[in-house]
Order: C-alpha cells, then structure tokens, then sequence
C-alpha cells in the first residue's frame, strides 16, 4: 500500500528567518528604552483626575466665543495651503516623471528635492518657518504649502508615470513639441486624478492645520496651547470637539463632491 | 477648420470651479492678511535661515545630544507601531464585514474613525498630566493613533480577501476560529505586514514632532535650539533627522516590496 507523502515543506525565507526575530527583539528593546514601567504607570494614572474631571466639564461657552474666530483661520490656512501647494506641484510633477521628462539628470533633481522636502516632518516647516518669517498664521501657510507640495509631487508625479503614452505619441507624429505634447496629451489625462488627489490633500490640510499653532504658526492650535499650559482642559475639550465637527464636516463636504466631480 | 462645439454645460462648470478656486484662495489670503509681496520675499527670508545653519555644529558634545534623541523618536514610532499593530490585527476582524456581524462591524468602524480624527499631538497632551513628560506619553499617543488607521487599513484588506478557502473549510468541518486562522489570516498577512511597515514611517515623522508639547524625541531639541537662535546646532538636529527618515524609508520600502512580491520558491 502506497503512503501518501506530502510535499516538503520550503524552508523559511531568508526576510522571515531575520526579520522576525530582529523585529521582536527590537520591539522589546524599544519598548525598555521608552522605559515602559507598569509601576510608575500605575502610579501615574492616580493622576488621571487632572485630566479627565475637566474632560467631561467642559466649558461651551467660553471655547465658542474665543475659538471660533481661530477656527476660521485654521480652516483659511488650509484652503490657501493646499490650493498653493497642488498648483506649485502640477508642473514639478511633470518634471519629476519619467514619461514626460527626457532628460534624465533634471528627472533625478526634481525627482530627490520632492523626496527631500518629505523626509521633514509638516511641524519642522512650521517651526523653520516662524523663526524665518515671523509668528503667524504666514508661516503656517507656507508650512503647508511644502507639506501638500510634497504630498502632490509624490502622487501625481507617480500617476504621470503611468499614464497611457499613446495619445503624446499622436500628438508629437502630427508634429507636436514635447511641451505642446505634453500639455495637449498628457495633462487632460491626469486631470481627474489631481483633482482627487487635491481635495484628499485638502483634508490632510485641514487636519495638519489645527496642529500648527501649538508652535505659532497661527490657527485654533494657539488657543489650545495657551490653554494646555494652564492645564484648563474644560476649556481644551469643547475646543477639540469643535475641531472635530468641521473637520468631519469638511471632510464630508469633501467626499461629496469628489463624487459630484468624478 | 471646425472643431464640434463643447457641450455648454461642462464649460460653465468648469468655469465655476475656476472661480470658486480663486475666490477662496483670494478670502483665505485677505483673512490671514497675507500679501503678494510676503510671499515673494519668503524664499528668500528661508534661505538666510538655511545659510545660517552652515557650517552645522558637529561638534562631539552636539552629537552626543542629538544622536540619543533621534533615536528615542526611532524607538517611539517602532513601539506605538507595536501597539498599533498588536490592537489594530483582532478589532479589524471586528470591523470586517465579511467576517464579522454587521451591526458589530458598523459599531467598530464608527469607534476606529472616532479614534483617527484626533492628531497624534493632541493625544499626547491629553495623555501628559497622566502618564508624564517622556517617551511614553509619545509613544502611547502614536500607538493609539494608529490603532485607528490600522485597523481601518486591515479590515478593508480582510474585505477583500476570495471567499473560496473559507468555504472549503467550512465545507471540511472546520470551525469558526479554523477559517479565520487557515482561511483568513494566510491571505492578508503579507499585505497587513506591509502595512504595518508603512504606519511605522509614518509614525517615525509623527513621533520626530511629538517633542514639540514634550512627549519626547526629536522635536524638543529643534524647537529649543531654535528658540534659542543657535541656528548652526538646529541644523545639525534637522540633518541628522531627515538622514534618519531617508534611510528608513528606504530599509522599509525595500521590505515592503519584497512582502508584496513574495519570494521566489524554485521548483
């Protein structure tokens, strides 16, 4: 009678026989330099009134009459932002694609300064900038502006990439540019996918935004900051709320007419 | 030479869009007082700061400041991505529709968005007066941040996962826990990991700013040196950072690929 044999097992990969055990080794050790310690942890938590008395206290009143206005800014801050820095990245993006740049050197260049500009963090902006231009809602603005660039540069310079070459091949044979080709063949191609693109940056915008003033670059986040010093969290919660609800709101906004567009 | 006339429609449309694009931007700029001229003049304000930070500060005692704290900003994006990740794998089952209970999975999802609308700063300054100045607060923040955005990310994999092998054990007498193990869990690993890999670059920029309300890492010392106008050492701090960010994305980058693709096994 014939065993049935099953076939052998393949060894584990060379990625799973380190990464594993390299991963679990370094979490533990992360978690050690973080000094993770449950006792102090504990002790810690008996503190927790500080916070979460005031946290379900809040005080509306207050936060509507000094935030409001600050909200507006934030949200001012992003449409600026974001609408600045899609349109500065739309013809970088082109330069940064293989499909539609030829010269190899100038695709490097533009390619690694948008990498470079996303390896710094959206609060390092903000931070260069207020020392740069001064406190401000200015220096938030700028800040985003870098942020939402790289953002775009990445996504749609990556789209370009992909796009269908045919119709530039058309263009270029019934005797075309390369710019005109790029412009006539090209661009109405990635159109639609900028403008998705555009108005998930704008959200992204919208979220980043709130955060800037807790380094003065102006928004709701300098309300919050003044009053997270005093640790006046009745004041804080009515506030983060309130940032929630547009934020939700915005974003719904957004949606909708993504899907009104596309 | 006639072109066929664009339908009407489209071009008013179009036209709309155009202008709602300006009106905004021209409201938002007249709000924050912001001028043509400020702008012009900020590449240039930016570049002064730049060419302030040249030569940087390399010297031992500058490093040996800085190189500890970038690493704690390494360790609190590994560890919250820990977190995230060991929460976020068993509630994206929750949330699943297709493994889960739809009232149950609806209920997750509302409680996993709730969770990623709050930013990852906000988190840690709640966090602060409990759980004190440090790394930890940074990393709990992190942590529970992605909690939320992974478990929206995994949940929409296990969505989309082929029903076959679940029915096949089904079929075979397996339970419940059996097709999630050996139906499931083979077919999103690899992209979930990846995903989790993804979340800790992220987390990586994240944490890089937590300093900032004093969660630890990176951004404490960038904001004290320059407040401090000691513009050659915050370039050090800011080099030293994006050194760290580029050759992690790169490391990670290059593992997700391979995730993806999956190894070649020679027959």
């Amino acid at each position: 009678m014939m065993t049935s044999k099953l076939p052998k097992k393949p060894p584990p990969s060379k990625l799973a026989m380190f990464g594993y055990p390299f991963a679990l080794l370094f979490s533990f050790y992360s978690f050690f330099q973080i000094g993770f310690n449950l006792e102090d942890f504990k002790r810690n938590l008996a503190n927790r009134k500080i916070v979460t008395d005031p946290l379900f206290d809040p005080s509306w009143q207050w936060a509507v009459e000094n935030a409001s206005e600050a909200l507006l800014e934030t949200v001012q801050i992003a449409i600026l932002a974001s609408i600045l820095g899609c349109f500065i990245a739309l013809p970088l993006s082109f330069y940064a694609s293989r499909a539609t740049n030829q010269t190899t050197l100038t695709y490097y260049l533009y390619k690694s300064f948008l990498n470079f500009i996303r390896t710094i963090p959206d609060l390092f902006w903000a931070m260069l900038f207020t020392v740069a231009v001064g406190l401000g809602p200015f220096a938030g603005v700028l800040a985003l502006v870098m942020f939402s660039m790289a953002i775009m540069g990445k996504l749609l310079s990556e789209t370009i990439d992909s796009i269908d070459l045919g119709p530039m091949e058309a263009a270029k044979a019934s005797g075309a540019r390369h710019t005109q080709a790029v412009f006539n063949s090209a661009l109405p191609q990635i159109l639609p996918n900028f403008t998705a693109y555009f108005l998930y940056i704008f959200e992204l915008c919208i979220r980043a935004s709130v955060i800037l003033g807790l380094v003065g670059a102006g928004g709701v986040g300098r309300i919050i900051e003044t009053q997270r010093i005093f640790l006046r969290f009745d004041r804080i919660t009515p506030i983060i709320i309130l940032i929630l609800g547009a934020v939700i709101g915005i974003e719904q906004f957004s949606v909708w007419l993504r899907r009104k567009i596309l | 030479m006639n072109t066929p006339e664009q339908p009407i429609n489209e071009k008013i449309f179009k036209y709309s869009i155009t202008l709602l694009i300006i009106i905004a931007s021209l409201w938002s700029a007249s709000g924050l007082e912001i001028t043509p001229e400020r702008f012009f003049s900020a590449p240039g304000k930016i570049w002064n700061l730049i060419s302030a930070m040249f030569p940087l500060d390399l010297s031992q005692e500058a490093i040996g400041r800085i190189a500890p704290k970038v690493a704690e900003s390494l360790f609190i994006a590994w560890a919250g991505t820990v977190i995230g990740a060991i929460f976020s794998f068993p509630v994206s089952f929750l949330a699943a529709n297709n493994v889960s209970k739809n009232a149950l999975s609806r209920i997750t999802k509302q409680i996993l968005n709730i969770i990623r609308a709050f930013p990852e700063l906000i988190l840690a300054f709640v966090f602060l007066p409990i759980t004190g100045l440090g790394p930890l607060t940074g990393t709990l923040a992190v942590g529970i941040h992605s909690i939320g955005t992974l478990g929206k990310l995994s949940s929409e994999v296990i969505e989309g996962i082929d029903e076959g092998p679940l029915e096949s054990i089904k079929s075979s007498g397996g339970s419940k826990i059996n097709e999630l193990l050996f139906g499931v869990v083979p077919q999103v690993m690899p992209t979930i990991t990846s995903y989790w890999l993804y979340r800790f670059e992220i987390n990586l920029r994240a944490s890089a700013v937590l300093g900032v309300v004093g969660a630890g890492g990176v951004g404490a010392e960038l904001i004290n040196q320059l407040r401090f106008r000691d513009f050659p050492r915050a370039g050090t701090v800011l080099v030293v950072t994006i050194l760290m960010v580029l050759i992690v994305d790169t490391i990670s980058a290059a593992i997700r690929r391979r995730i993806i693709k999956g190894r070649e096994i020679k027959v």
